[in-house]
């Protein structure tokens, strides 16, 4: 062994010009393969660490009856299962030591309508009580027009990304209420037209589920425009609005619907088997426009007393610090089925949907850009240690003739490429690891969407872990091995009469 | 006791559609501690001879017995352990490794033969010494004279101790004077180590050094000239 690797050392020394072509490949595919690693696994983590603080935490309940495990950003139209269990919930996740917090939800697709024209758009509304939220997420989004509703206050916060949106469907530019215009947040367009700028101070939605008939059309007074720490291409899509509106919004049945106890003989008036609720609501801060739409009853009207009592869609937990993550999803779902709440847990990565598996696609991708970076230097190498083989005719025929078996010489250009590997793709790994422990003491920030995306938040941090470092080793190996089998089977064919022949 | 028995050896060579014949019917025995020329003039055959009974050509008929092991039927492994533990090659080009110093050339076969260091370089120093290279034991292949790597070629070929020498036209590249001094020190060799020589060439000069003489020509051998 020791006289193989002399030889291969030397050879390479000998042969300076064509190691160093491939030390050179090896070297780059090594670096942007331990970068990319390190920019992937940084974004995930940084992902998962938005959506978990500032977005779902760690875990959803769902109800049994939701088909799929993806709440958040399912297709649209696509309704989600209301839960009608929360007090029962409540009690059990209050007995849970492993749970930290935890934030009841309703969430459904919105239809925005315009009031002069019939082009819609649509928003995923987010129900939730106010001041609960700001304890479960407390500095996810920051407030830039307007104020923070105050508790129990019917209102609506639209994300500065939705908005945008708003405008490009409508071309009216919404404001808090008693706000005016903010030029520096205006989108271009917008600001191209601010003269004969249309703004308003309330939207008008209709909740969409599969029932889409049983819905209402609300007009939610907007109290705030609000922009997320990070990720607003993808959070900026959820407008946030109190949990009452949202019900009414989605045609759930609402805690204000119990607090005065309709006698029988009224119920049969207002023909409210399936009770008309929207007839319930008639302050300024909302209209009914459609009077004939029947919403449906969904939660049994005499047990519901307070907010909590009244229809959700999810449940968002965060653990506690350290907790094992499979472990608190198996013990939820133990006590959750054994409560009888009809719910299950599923994991943020499930529930948030394209979200959880974003970090995945771009790997893939990366995955897929290192692996023909590798085929070009499988290619190049395999083509240089041909040739080198082919010129070293006589030597390796010599070799041969003294009596060096095949394994010898095969096991000889394995260790020339296998030291290239190690020396140039090790320095490429460590100048890998060495850029990925840099790059975040250059403190690399961003407010552009798409980069927030890349970076999984607002800040770029890559990281780099162990199974990083050890997939990049072993894509290394695999390369040198692959590289290394042609011109071996070459150098093996290379007889002693050919030797004698050439020369 | 024969080291080597050819009977009705022929060997044969595709050029185009037709067959070139190399050797067509060669019959010899070479006994051992023999120092013995193969001579014939530029296509003889005398390279090919040589090649198939130092099992880097094969033969196309006939039989080839070296070391009391016919070669013909062997594998390509046992072929090429046959070379390393009983046939050492001088090749007309001194063939070293480029990478290798002096000493770890001649070494290299030994090393080949797992051979335990300590054993490897006391018999690897004992034939520097013997070729005359003490001091140029630290020299890479090209830092040396024609001559010198042709004595490290000898010593190469000795250090494994083999039964056999082959050698094709071990002084052709070289000057007289380094040529003579070459054959002188084969000769030495012969008579210290007892190894058979065998070599060629088509030099008259050469042949005074031989004690056996077999001439070839057109494949053939022809007859035995007296040896010096």
């Amino acid at each position: 062994m020791k006289l193989l690797l002399t030889i291969a050392w030397r050879n390479i020394l000998r042969h300076k010009g064509k190691s160093l072509v491939i030390g050179v490949i090896l070297f780059t595919g090594a670096f942007l393969m331990t970068v990319g690693n390190g920019v992937i696994s940084g974004m995930a983590a940084g992902i998962e660490k938005n959506i978990i603080n500032g977005f779902m935490g760690d875990i959803a309940l769902i109800s049994d009856a939701q088909k799929s495990d993806n709440i958040l950003l399912n297709m649209m139209g696509s309704s989600i299962e209301p839960i009608t269990t929360y007090r029962k919930i409540k009690e059990i996740l209050l007995a849970q030591p492993y749970v930290r917090r935890f934030l009841p939800v309703g969430k459904n697709l919105a239809m925005l309508l315009d009031e002069s024209t019939v082009t819609p758009g649509y928003a995923y509304l987010l129900g939730a009580d106010f001041s609960e939220y700001r304890k479960m997420f407390p500095d996810n989004f920051t407030v830039i027009e307007g104020s923070y509703p105050a508790p129990g206050e019917r209102a609506l916060l639209v994300p500065a990304f939705a908005r945008d949106e708003f405008y490009d469907f409508y071309n009216i530019w919404f404001l808090p209420e008693g706000g005016g215009v903010v030029k520096e947040n205006l989108k271009k367009e917008a600001l191209a037209d601010i003269n004969s700028l249309v703004v308003s101070t309330s939207v008008v939605m209709m909740g969409m589920t599969s029932g889409i008939n049983t819905t209402s059309d609300i007009r939610f007074p907007v109290r705030g425009i609000v922009r997320y720490g990070a990720l607003n291409q993808i959070f900026g899509h959820f407008c946030l609005v109190d949990i009452e509106s949202y019900r009414e919004c989605l045609g759930y049945f609402t805690a204000a619907d119990m607090s005065v106890q309709v006698p029988k003989e009224e119920k049969k008036l207002l023909g409210m088997e399936g009770p008309d609720l929207d007839s319930l609501f008639g302050g300024d801060a909302m209209i009914v426009r459609d009077y004939k739409a029947a919403p449906k009853l969904r939660a049994a009207p005499a047990a519901a007393k307070t907010a909590e009592d009244g229809v959700y869609n999810a449940v968002f937990i965060k653990l506690v610090d350290g907790v094992s993550y499979k472990e608190a999803l198996a013990k939820l779902n133990r006590a959750m089925a054994g409560g009888g709440t009809e719910v299950r847990a599923v994991p943020w990565n499930k529930a948030s949907g394209p979200m959880g598996g974003m970090a995945l696609i771009i790997k893939s991708a990366l995955f897929i850009f290192v692996t023909l970076l590798f085929c070009v230097a499988v290619i190049i190498i395999v083509n240089t240690l041909t040739m080198s083989a082919i010129e070293r005719s006589s030597e390796i025929g010599m070799m041969r003739a003294v009596g060096a078996r095949k394994t010898f010489i095969a096991g000889m250009f394995l260790g020339e490429t296998a030291i290239l590997s190690a020396v140039f793709g090790g320095l490429g790994i460590a100048a890998g690891i060495l850029a990925v422990k840099i790059i975040p003491l250059l403190e690399i920030t961003t407010k552009n969407d798409m980069l927030q995306l890349l970076y999984g938040g607002n800040f770029f941090n890559p990281l780099l872990s162990f199974s990083g470092i050890a997939l990049t080793a072993f894509q290394l190996l695999v390369v040198t091995v692959i590289a290394a089998l042609y011109p071996m089977r070459v150098a093996v064919g290379i007889t002693p009469l050919d030797a004698i022949s050439r020369e | 006791m024969n080291i080597i028995e050819i009977r009705e050896l022929k060997k044969e060579y595709p050029l185009g559609n037709t067959i070139v014949p190399a050797l067509r019917g060669v019959d010899l025995e070479v006994e051992e501690g023999e120092f013995m020329s193969i001579i014939g003039p530029s296509g003889s055959g005398k390279t090919t001879l040589l090649n198939v009974i130092g099992c880097i050509d094969f033969a196309t008929a006939g039989s080839v017995t070296v070391g009391g092991r016919e070669i013909t039927t062997l594998s390509d492994t046992q072929v090429t352990d046959l070379r390393l533990n009983k046939i050492g090659f001088i090749f007309q080009n001194f063939n070293l490794i480029p990478v290798l110093d002096v000493f770890e050339n001649i070494e290299f076969p030994l090393l080949l033969m797992k051979k335990s260091g300590a054993e490897a370089r006391k018999r690897a120093e004992k034939l520097v010494e013997e070729v005359g290279l003490k001091e140029f034991a630290a020299h890479r292949p090209a830092e040396l004279s024609g001559g010198q790597r042709q004595r490290v070629a000898i010593a190469r070929a000795l250090v494994t101790n083999p039964e056999i020498v082959l050698a094709d036209e071990p002084t052709a590249n070289l000057d007289s004077v380094t040529g003579a001094a070459i054959l002188e020190l084969m000769r030495r060799m012969n008579e210290l180590e007892k190894t058979t020589f065998v070599f060629s060439t088509h030099d008259a000069n050469v042949l005074k050094y031989a004690r056996r003489i077999v001439k070839i020509k057109d494949g053939l051998i022809e007859k035995e000239p007296a040896a010096a």
